[in-house]
């Protein structure tokens, strides 16, 4: 039996601040793009567009529908540039926004840089577990690849992190 | 080793937690943000469909208006069964006739 409107909303709001963050990181740290994106996947999911099925926790299957939501956003967005003058208006190609680096602390904003230069799939590996504290096999199942994938993507990534952290250090 | 790497990084990963969530839309407000966006998603929609229907429509009229009439009178119609009332000398009927001239072709007879 599939969850009421309200039960959802219920579960939609105990997930928000999470979600959020999530949102930011798979839109490059554009809180625009994450506001959009995430209030898309609210739709979606009061809509029964995105239909929960019970087969993994609540929260991996809404961040999965998140995700999805953002890339189709970029899509579009990457689309929309193609229209004359488009190139003057903001540019989301997933990377972490240098401007929202900037807002953030030293600290933070050396960690969201560090984190820029690494391949997409390690971001959200690392994000998904470091950030949101999921397992790996949640984090595998967030970005729907098998958990040997995920597990190298983790490994690869946090060595590739730290070498950069420790980097800066010097 | 390992170890002491992930409590920094999940340290520092905390920390960006921290900063996010200090600048998180109330739930409350993103919802209506997107019911409103969706509402007036569906007004453009309709606006876009009433206008190309306006459009098509004046086309439609306009590419009538400025289409040269048919000239009916000068319209002749060939039936495929007109040879069938062709009949001999029908030239004679046509011709008009003149004095001291054999208007009568003898071959067709």
């Amino acid at each position: 039996m599939s969850p009421t409107p309200e039960a959802l909303e219920v579960e939609l709001e105990r997930l928000h601040p999470a979600a959020f963050g999530w949102a930011l990181a798979c839109s490059g740290g554009d809180r625009s793009a994450a506001e959009d994106a995430l209030q898309a996947s609210y739709l979606k999911v009061l809509d029964g567009r995105a239909r929960f099925d019970g087969r993994a926790s609540f929260r991996t299957w809404f961040f999965a529908v998140v995700r999805r939501t953002a890339a189709e956003h970029r899509r579009r967005n990457a689309l929309g540039r193609l229209w004359p003058l488009a190139w003057l208006g903001p540019r989301a190609d997933g990377r972490p926004d240098p401007a929202a680096t900037l807002a953030h602390s030293e600290t933070t904003g050396r960690l969201m840089a560090a984190l820029a230069a690494l391949p997409k799939r390690q971001r959200e590996v690392l994000h998904l577990v470091f950030y949101q504290d999921l397992s790996i096999a949640e984090a595998a199942e967030v970005v729907g690849i098998s958990l040997g994938t995920a597990r190298t993507h983790y490994e690869r990534g946090k060595a590739a992190l730290k070498k950069r952290l420790d980097g800066d250090r010097e | 080793m390992i170890e002491r790497d992930d409590h920094e990084l999940r340290e520092r990963f905390a920390g960006l937690r921290r900063e996010d969530g200090a600048a998180v839309p109330a739930f409350r407000r993103s919802l209506a943000a997107a019911r409103v966006g969706r509402n007036r998603r569906g007004l453009g929609i309709v606006a876009a469909a009433i206008l190309a229907l306006v459009a098509l429509v004046v086309m439609l009229t306009m590419s009538n208006r400025h289409r040269p009439p048919v000239d009916i009178a000068g319209v002749r119609i060939h039936a495929p069964t007109d040879f069938l009332l062709k009949l001999p000398g029908a030239e004679l009927l046509r011709t008009v006739p003149r004095l001291g001239r054999v208007s009568l072709n003898r071959r067709a007879l």
